[in-house]
């Protein structure tokens, strides 16, 4: 028995143990995430906290052998802190273990004091591990494979003498597959296992998804499955013909009714379950930021909002790198010094804003600060110096044509190529990121106030909004997130500037492609039959172009089939969909087909 | 007609031998222009009637269109435009061969689809100089009670068209 003054403090004890539960019980959530994102600096951070904050409280109650071992585990998660110990099976195991012994102590500290430990094992075993020493006691292969029930002992064993007694020595693995006891597979997953790291298993094809999210999709399909014994009693009732015509055609509607509703929530419930709250992405800009404005020796604050905005899994995975390029941008060439905010009378410490939050079908995300802003005249000179952009076409370009400017690749503006960003790939990068997941970026600036740059993404990839029209006999499906607007023209309105086809709307003049003429279709007239031309208006980047097509057959949620085989590719078609008669319609791409506009006229 | 039963035989079909012991080679067999063509069994996924096509636009010629396979768009390619034969109306026994080619699915438009055939390897002799087709994309000729079976290479066919689709492009 083990006694102290402090821990014989009644109310003082209570605390104790009401923190260690705490803290433990968050050290088993933060091990079980730490699994699946060993590289979590964040994790990592708070899993030390954890056990050191036990070290010191169960050093003040005078627990030495909790401190003992959190002595031991704080060893090897520092090491895992500062990287320079790789997360593996092993070590999480020794630090369940060493998390089931805390509460094995406390609970003995509950019932009335601490026992003897016998923790050598544990000790030394997490002592190798802080010495970095190679790991030890590595399951060996045949053992892994009898446990997964691939051979039995007898044909391990047989297998190991036949292994050592070939000359040259063969590996077990390979006898194992020589007497097809084992498929090669199974002696690589077996192998895999061995190695042990946790996670070795692709961690992207797992998804971990709130059990809310999983009971709405069964209530939904239980729904649908009432919902079609209806109509199989339906289909029963019709064909024994014990149902008039008018009450089946009424009972035939009402059913298609409830099936589309179910369907389009169902479809809701299951992309629903791919969806994670950005948090995920936002959650390492604080690190980030704070690290590179000390770096610059700038004082920067960041602002978050929306974090809890949820999108799709991908989406997720692939805006970490442009938002990061983003904030980089602002913290190294907008926000000024200090010195510089304060003599043109703002704050000393920047800010950055980062949020992100839900517009209809589309998630949009946003990087402001209010530093110097960009200087339009700097981009004009840099686009001129570098070719980018001719001096005849920069006359006829609004200000907002020229900060896009900037997406252009080989667009920099910053002289000094820093560490951070101004390397010449910049924002075209961003912008590249952002199609491929059919997204948009805008930038807004205004000299000395700030930077705002815009990210409009949809909020799935799977499903695709989209407008259906018709071009000779043919059906062609449009992204809606780039029709910005459909148009009825009378042909007299188009007019022609330099043998391109345009059309005045409102105040600007929009490029126009016919599309039968684009994709070689029949040569018959454009338009309705009635004298108008149909006329959808897409945005491609930040200029827009007129689509000529016959006829506009209305809006429909479409899902993306790739269009590949060895056809190969074509351009100006992004992809493929299936009507709802079953034949195949062709997703339109319009940045490709202005890019072809572009180049036929070059 | 499906034909999976026989690929999912894998091996045992293919590596076939007859009561004396020959090899055996089995074959799709399919008539275009008056020709009897044969296309390896193993390269064979399913044979199916002839669909509503969605022409490609600025596709190659001979790409007919995609169709809607199970919930799959695949290509389909006009066997008698790839070999320059002249055009025929789709009739009633007009048939789309589905074939894995190069890592792909594509489907083959052919006048008609007779038989699976089965043939000694050791009666399939280099290609001879064929006047309509290239013989190029031919591995061989197979002959079965004075029949010729003309042995197509789909997976040559394809690549050698794929390259012409890229050219086609790059000039446009």
């Amino acid at each position: 028995m083990m006694s102290n003054e402090m821990a014989n403090d009644a109310g003082l004890l209570r605390e104790y143990l009401v923190e260690c539960e705490e803290l433990l019980q968050q050290l088993d959530q933060d091990l079980v995430a730490l699994e699946s994102a060993p590289a979590s600096a964040d994790l990592l951070n708070r899993i030390f906290r954890a056990v050191h904050t036990i070290k010191g409280t169960s050093g003040f109650m005078g627990f030495t052998p909790i401190v003992g071992l959190a002595h031991h585990a704080e060893d090897v998660l520092n090491l895992l802190r500062k990287g320079e110990r790789k997360f593996t099976r092993r070590v999480m195991d020794l630090l369940l273990r060493s998390l089931d012994n805390f509460r094995h102590m406390m609970r003995d500290v509950r019932a009335g004091g601490l026992q003897t430990y016998a923790l050598e094992d544990l000790f030394s075993a997490l002592k190798a591990l802080a010495q970095g020493q190679p790991e030890p006691d590595r399951p060996r292969l045949g053992e892994i494979m009898v446990v997964q029930n691939v051979i039995n002992h007898q044909e391990l064993s047989a297998s190991l003498a036949e292994a050592s007694q070939s000359v040259p020595p063969k590996k077990l693995g390979e006898v194992l597959v020589e007497k097809q006891l084992a498929t090669e597979n199974q002696v690589k997953e077996a192998l895999d296992r061995q190695a042990g790291a946790p996670g070795a298993r692709d961690s992207a094809r797992t998804l971990r998804v709130d059990v809310a999210k999983i009971d709405d999709l069964v209530n939904l399909v239980g729904e649908l499955v009432l919902e079609r014994n209806r109509l199989l009693q339906l289909s029963r009732d019709f064909s024994a013909q014990a149902i008039p015509a008018e009450k089946f055609e009424a009972a035939l509607t009402h059913s298609a009714a409830r099936l589309s509703f179910i369907t389009g929530e169902l479809q809701t419930a299951s992309l629903k379950t791919r969806m994670v709250p950005i948090d995920m992405v936002f959650r390492k800009f604080p690190r980030l930021v704070r690290d590179i404005a000390r770096n610059l020796g700038k004082d920067v604050e960041l602002l978050i909002s929306g974090e809890h905005t949820e999108l799709d899994k991908t989406v997720v995975e692939e805006i970490g790198d442009p938002l990061v390029h983003l904030v980089r941008n602002a913290l190294d060439h907008a926000i000024e010094p200090a010195a510089v905010r304060l003599a043109r009378g703002k704050p000393a410490a920047g800010v950055i804003r980062l949020s992100a939050q839900q517009e209809g079908e589309y998630i949009v995300i946003s990087v402001s600060d209010d530093g110097a802003g960009i200087d339009p005249q700097r981009i004009v000179r840099k686009a001129l110096e570098k070719g980018l952009v001719t001096e005849e076409r920069l006359r006829s370009m609004t200000p907002q044509e020229i900060l896009d400017l900037i997406f252009l690749p080989g667009f920099s503006t910053v002289e000094k190529v820093s560490d951070l960003s101004g390397r010449g790939v910049g924002m075209d990068v961003v912008r590249t990121n952002l199609k491929k997941l059919n997204g948009v970026a805008t930038l807004e600036s205004a000299v000395g106030v700030g930077t705002t740059v815009t990210l409009r993404l949809p909020l799935t990839l799977a499903i695709l909004p989209a407008l259906l029209v018709r071009v000779a006999e043919e059906t062609y499906v449009l992204p809606l997130h780039s029709v910005v607007e459909t148009l009825r023209v009378r042909p007299i309105e188009v007019h022609r500037i330099e043998d391109r086809e345009v059309l005045r709307v409102r105040d600007s003049v929009i490029p126009l492609v016919r599309l039968r003429e684009r994709f070689r279709l029949q040569q018959t007239q454009d338009g309705d039959g009635k004298g108008f031309l149909c006329v959808v208006i897409v945005v491609v980047g930040q200029r827009r172009i007129g689509l000529i097509v016959d006829q506009l057959l209305g809006q429909e949620e479409t899902v993306i089939k790739p269009l590949d085989g060895s056809v190969g590719h074509i351009p100006g078609l992004a992809g493929a969909t299936i009507g709802g008669d079953g034949r195949v319609r062709l997703i339109l791409d319009p940045t490709a087909i202005a890019r072809n506009r572009d180049e036929v006229h070059a | 007609m499906q034909v999976n039963q026989a690929r999912n035989s894998h091996g045992k079909t293919h590596g076939a031998q007859d009561a004396q012991g020959a090899d055996l080679l089995q074959l799709v067999s399919f008539h275009l222009g008056g020709e009897e063509f044969g296309l390896d069994i193993l390269k064979v996924q399913e044979i199916i009637r002839l669909q509503d096509l969605t022409r490609v636009p600025n596709s190659p010629d001979y790409v007919e269109g995609v169709i809607n396979l199970r919930g799959k768009v695949i290509p389909v390619i006009g066997l008698r435009k790839r070999f320059r034969l002249e055009g025929r109306d789709h009739d009633a026994q007009t048939r789309i061969v589905v074939s894995e080619v190069n890592g792909g699915v594509l489907g083959f438009i052919v006048d008609s689809v007779s038989e699976v055939l089965r043939i000694p390897v050791a009666t399939v002799e280099p290609p001879p100089r064929l006047g309509k087709v290239d013989r190029e994309y031919v591995s061989g000729v197979g002959k079965l009670d004075g029949r010729l079976l003309i042995l197509l290479d789909v997976d040559r066919l394809m690549s050698d068209a794929e390259q012409a689709t890229a050219d086609k492009i790059a000039a446009a």
